[in-house]
């Protein structure tokens, strides 16, 4: 029931439909019918939820009517037949009550939460469509905060907020309408305490959200500080700082302590007042009802009924009184939600984009010039124009800074040039569709980035359909069998998972096996400089040498090994290509590469 | 029951206060309790058509308000004290305890797992020592008087209305213990889909690589439908216990109205007293849920006390011996004697290893991974103690060093460094909190670090680390050097893998080693020739023993596995990609 309803075509689509919807609104109410558009998929059960509602909300009036029609109708004229009759009402109205919450429960619940796996589920999906250069620009962090905890700020909203803000009503109004049925003037008498009860529940309200806010700030500060004392225990008592950190800890305590009493003294102050209200309104009730009923003019009945029906006043007030700051953090957390679906996503494929089919490998750079940022910030790439051979495998070489890795990323088309073309077997990468281009192209970052799963998932991520077999022939090919299948789980050991340390340098096997098992037409690496063991090292450097083979490759070079096969090597310098050529024809051009190596050499024999 | 004993303990220097908050708890329900009982008289008077007694029964209704007002105000301030207290003592208790516990505790044990007995268990703890108790008194108390008021008007009728009180606090307690789990598997699974959609971010670039998106789009909708179905058990929890807590108290008073009608009819009962039984059972509705869920407390705590007391009875290794001394004055002449070492339970990583270096003298550790370098500087610091063998720094074993001046002398400068979330200058003066910003900068400029902190946005008021600024791995190193540069310790331990740092990087931390080196015993793990050539003397490890000793020359010719090293794994780190040498010596 949970999942299958969740995904497949017809999900996606509603989805798609669902984003365009929320996009075309606009304006001061677009939050609110934002909410509304992400229940309409539910419409039915939204709408049972609501029979529920009133059912349960009715159920919990009935009982001090009932109360009072047993009194007066049965007791008093001692009828035992309406008595009973009354009592049966009564626990059929317990039975309502009792069905009802239960589906009122369930349904909210139900539609609440699968509303907002539906808009995680949206969201999580536009951030796929968002190019890398957004993530640069924005902090994971907060990325990560409108999965979570805004959509969790919603979920308060959605459940609680439009429970308590119908229910609660419900309950107000019903009750009212019962006392004033039952006698207007004594009900009158009764409401004089809403506004107090009203006013004193807001402003405890709002001074106790802030309070409150204060204290899970200092708890958040104990849990942060106690995270980073343990995370970096060793540091601690290496400089042997444990008393320092202890009498630090024992101050965010206290103030933690302090920020809690605040909230004691409010605690304490609000609820034996709202109880103490209560019972003035008890007393007023039977005061004024006493002399009534003196004259006849009440019922005892209508006295127990009224003394029973007060119960149904403070909880819905204090309930209301709430709702004020759940609906402000919702709202809060919907406009932040909606500024990231407003993200628009940039380098998507054109609908006319060209479906590449296997390709050569050719690359060129025809004038191409890159920004980061806008006019203000300097050129990254200033007017590059290189030819790359299919086949060929470029190393590239340079100072940091000089655009290296921007040349890199530019190939896989990260961010498109400012200007100038880049072309992949004559195709401008623009007209090109996204995913038919990066399936032939394979990257491999200088730190290997492994995901959470096991390491033959890891390296099938290069390809979905990889049998086992293909997935250990790919790590065979790269080197990276050996120290697998020492492991204890082999293929199947979990990556990251404590006593299964995996190395920098097997991490760049297994990215190298992660690449290879795409088999790429176009392979984009950044070399890894991570000090590794003697052993891996060699592994690596074979790896490598298979992994180029047959494929155009843009290596960001650091060893010299790698340099020295390279088909030929660029030397780049602030953004421009200021020699290219193999390693003997750039050594005997006595220039930038030549200096390089000598400063090099001289440094390896220091 | 014997955890829980020990749980009350906590309680012991409040124990006045815990009392008094019980006390007055007990007098303010004697208020509530005294509420329904002066409504059926008034209601009697009424029905009799006496109007003599009511504006004084009134009033008494009101006074039985502020008596009760009163003694709960001072009940709610009493107990909130006391648990707030207890809330503190323990965490202080808990942290002090942590940072006495000895490294090797640490490797066992995950950061998440620590973090949840100081969270998580301390918070059910305070909870049910804080409020569960004074609830279970005062909901106990409530339900006593009303029993004992409504059985001395009419014991059956008593019985009767009394049946769901058993029920409701079963039932209830039952809720709790079935709901926080589901509750808290909730949270677990939102951590997933955390961990799920952080991972993405972080690893986008391979995402998009490999064209992957809608595999992830696959995987999150896992994780997003693992949190719904678990929200969905918690949300059935609560449809089916919260209406049958709210539905049973109902039939008591279906019961009440019934029998206790009939009585008035015959005439058995006056209709006040049918009121006030009425009454009574309404207001027993919620002291018979808070003892439920204060039973689910208690139970929590208990279980959470287990995990607790676990950790506190750990009793710390690696203590200083009764007669430790501080660290005589010496020039750090380092001794290793026989040395094994084996970690808990794990193979030997270092074997019979006997080594001497005179002090002032650097030497570099050389060796594959696993050959036990780490370990072996860890146990001149006394991270550890060695399995068998002794190690002496300046003649004195380190066991009878007292631990604090042990730790002053030697410095330590890990690859990955760790640095605090504060200022620049608050970790650079971490081991000598004390260090005036002159000695700070000159430590700073020693380790080469100078440069790029004042191109930091405050410079070194800059704040850094997880919660701030994010610093390059290099630069992270020479603010460590910086550190252990402040402290001036006898012996220094570095380890310069530094990973992926650039060229001009590479260089100016070289120099930084070479500043830090001077006219101290100086450890390094050393992973490239460039460092290498600083030390006076090389250690080759190999398989947790010391394989041969030497110059590099000497090696060289002497040491087959050296010479492999030298040739094979440390050269080939090529540094064409860096500035020009001019730009590097102008640092």
């Amino acid at each position: 029931m949970s999942t299958s309803a969740a995904s497949g075509p017809d999900q996606r689509a509603r989805l798609e439909e669902f984003r365009r919807r929320l996009r075309a609104t606009s304006g001061r109410r677009r939050k609110l019918r934002g909410l509304v558009e992400l229940l309409r998929p539910y419409r039915s059960r939204v709408i049972m939820a609501f029979v529920a509602l009133l059912l349960s909300t009715a159920a919990t009036l009935a009982p001090p009517p009932l109360a009072k029609l047993a009194i007066d109708e049965g007791i008093t004229p001692k009828d035992t037949a309406t008595l009973n009759l009354v009592v049966v009402a009564f626990v059929i109205s317990a039975l309502v009550y009792w069905g009802a919450s239960y589906a009122q429960t369930y349904l909210v619940g139900w539609v609440g939460q699968r509303a907002l796996q539906d808009l995680r589920i949206q969201l999580f999906a536009h951030l796929q469509t968002l190019s890398v250069g957004f993530y640069s620009r924005r902090q994971a962090g907060a990325i990560i905060s409108r999965l979570t905890n805004d959509v969790q700020a919603l979920d308060q909203l959605v459940s609680d907020g439009v429970v308590t803000l119908f229910g609660s009503t419900l309950t107000l109004l019903g009750t009212a309408a019962i006392l004033i049925w039952l006698d207007a003037k004594l009900a009158l008498l009764t409401f004089l305490m809403f506004p107090v009860l009203g006013i004193a529940s807001f402003v405890f309200r709002i001074i106790s959200a802030d309070a409150y806010r204060l204290t899970r700030e200092k708890i958040g500060a104990i849990t942060a500080y106690l995270q980073e004392t343990l995370s970096g225990i060793r540091v601690v008592r290496s400089f042997g700082q444990e008393g320092r950190h202890k009498r630090r800890f024992a101050e965010l305590n206290e103030e933690n302590r302090a920020a809690n009493m605040t909230t004691v003294y409010l605690n304490a102050a609000y609820f034996p007042g709202v109880e103490l209200l209560s019972a003035i309104a008890t007393a007023g009730i039977l005061l004024f009802g006493g002399y009534q009923a003196l004259q006849g003019d009440v019922t005892v009945g209508v006295l127990v009924a009224f003394v029973a029906a007060l119960n149904n006043f403070f909880d819905p007030i204090q309930q209301l009184s709430q709702l004020y700051t759940t609906y402000q953090a919702g709202m809060a957390a919907l406009d932040k939600i909606f500024e990231l679906l407003d993200e628009e996503p940039d380098l998507a494929d054109r609908p006319d984009a060209i479906q590449l089919d296997r390709l050569r490998g050719e690359i060129e750079f025809d004038d191409v010039v890159f920004r980061y940022g806008g006019e203000e910030s300097g050129e990254a790439m200033c007017h590059i124009d290189v030819h790359i051979p299919p086949g060929q495998t470029v190393a590239l070489v340079g100072a940091t800074g000089a655009g290296k890795s921007t040349f890199a990323k530019l190939v896989a088309r990260f961010y498109d040039p400012t200007s100038g073309r880049i072309l992949v077997d004559g195709h401008d990468l623009r007209e090109v569709g996204a995913s038919s281009l990066r399936s032939q192209m394979g990257i491999v970052p200088q730190e290997a980035f492994l995901f959470s799963g096991t390491i033959g998932e890891n390296i099938a991520f290069g390809r979905l359909d990889a049998s086992r077999e293909e997935i250990e022939a790919a790590a065979h090919a790269v080197g990276a069998d050996e120290f697998i299948t020492a492991l204890d789980h082999g293929y199947d050991t979990e990556v990251g998972e404590r006593g299964a340390q995996i190395s920098a340098g097997q991490r760049q096997l297994i990215a190298f096996a992660r690449a290879l098992i795409a088999d790429p037409r176009i392979l984009v690496l950044d070399e890894a400089t991570s000090n590794v063991d003697i052993h891996t090292e060699s592994k690596i450097e074979d790896g490598l040498r298979r992994l180029l083979g047959g494929r155009t490759a843009i290596v960001i070079a650091h060893r010299l090994s790698t340099i020295q096969r390279a088909g030929r090597i660029l030397v780049l310098d602030h953004g421009r290509v200021v020699e290219q050529g193999t390693h003997e024809e750039l050594l005997a051009e006595h220039g930038a590469y030549w200096r390089l190596y000598r400063d090099w050499a001289e440094q390896a024999a220091a | 029951m014997r955890i829980f004993l020990r749980l009350l303990g906590f309680l012991r220097p409040y124990r006045r206060a815990a009392v008094w908050s019980v006390v007055l708890a007990g007098i303010a329900m004697v208020g509530t309790a005294a509420l329904p009982w002066l409504i059926g008289r008034a209601i009697d008077q009424i029905d009799a058509g006496h109007r003599g007694d009511l504006k004084l029964l009134c009033l008494a209704v009101v006074g039985a308000g502020l008596l009760r007002l009163s003694f709960s105000v001072a009940r709610r301030i009493i107990s909130g004290r006391v648990s707030l207290a207890v809330e503190y003592d323990l965490r202080n208790r808990l942290y002090g305890h942590l940072q006495s516990l000895e490294l090797g505790f640490f490797d066992h044990q995950q950061t998440g797992q620590l973090m949840s007995r100081a969270t998580v268990d301390l918070q059910s703890i305070r909870f049910f020592l804080g409020y569960g108790l004074v609830w279970i008194a005062q909901s106990g108390l409530t339900i006593l008087f009303a029993a004992v008021a409504m059985f001395a008007k009419d014991p059956s009728l008593a019985a009767l209305a009394l049946v769901p009180v058993p029920f409701v606090v079963v039932v209830a307690a039952r809720y709790g213990q079935r709901s926080r789990p589901a509750l808290q598997e909730v949270q677990q699974r939102i951590a997933e889909l955390t961990a799920e959609a952080e991972e993405n971010i972080s690893g986008v670039r391979v995402v998009k690589a490999f064209a992957a998106e809608p595999r992830q789009l696959e995987r999150f909708r896992h994780a997003v439908s693992r949190v719904f179905d678990q929200a969905m058990y918690s949300n059935r929890l609560s449809a089916f216990y919260q209406p049958f807590i709210g539905f049973l108290p109902n039939l008591g008073l279906a019961a009440i109205l019934v029998v206790g009608g009939r009585r008035v009819i015959n005439g058995d009962l006056t209709p006040g007293d049918f009121a006030a039984f009425y009454t009574y059972l309404l207001m027993l509705i919620s002291p018979m849920r808070s003892l439920g869920v204060s039973l689910g407390f208690a139970q929590r705590a208990t279980a959470s006390g287990k995990r607790l007391f676990e950790l506190l009875d750990r009793e710390p290794q690696l203590q200083s011996s009764p007669g430790a001394q501080p660290l005589p004055p010496g020039n750090g002449r380092v001794q290793l004697h026989n040395v094994s070492f084996a970690y808990v339970g794990g193979p030997p990583i270092l074997r019979d290893i006997d080594l001497e270096v005179d002090g002032g003298t650097t030497v570099a550790l050389v060796g594959g991974t696993g050959a036990g370098k780490s370990t072996l500087v860890s146990l001149i610091g006394r991270q550890y103690d060695a399995t068998e063998g002794s190690v002496r720094i300046d003649g004195v074993d380190v066991r009878d060093i007292e631990t604090g001046s042990l730790r002053h002398e030697i410095g330590v400068v890990t690859d990955d460094p760790f640095l605090f979330s504060a200022t620049v200058h608050d970790n650079i003066a971490y081991g000598r909190p004390e260090a005036t910003r002159e000695e700070v900068e000159r430590a700073a400029e020693r380790a080469q670090a100078a440069g790029f902190i004042a191109e930091l946005p405050d410079g070194y008021d800059t704040v850094v680390g997880e919660r701030g600024l994010t610093l390059s791995g290099g630069q992270r190193q020479r603010i460590a050097i910086a550190r252990a540069l402040v402290t001036d310790p006898r012996i220094l331990v570095l380890d310069d893998a530094t990973s992926s740092v650039d060229a001009s990087t590479e260089q100016a931390i070289k120099l930084a080693l070479r500043e830090a080196m001077q006219g101290r015993t100086t450890f390094v793990i050393a992973h490239r020739l460039s460092t290498i050539a600083l030390a006076d003397d090389i250690v080759v490890l190999e398989d947790g023993g010391v394989a041969a000793r030497g110059t590099h020359e000497e090696l060289l010719r002497e040491s087959e596995l050296y010479a492999e090293i030298a040739s094979k794994g440390l050269p080939d780190q090529v540094f064409l990609n860096r500035d020009p040498v001019e730009r590097v010596a102008g640092l």
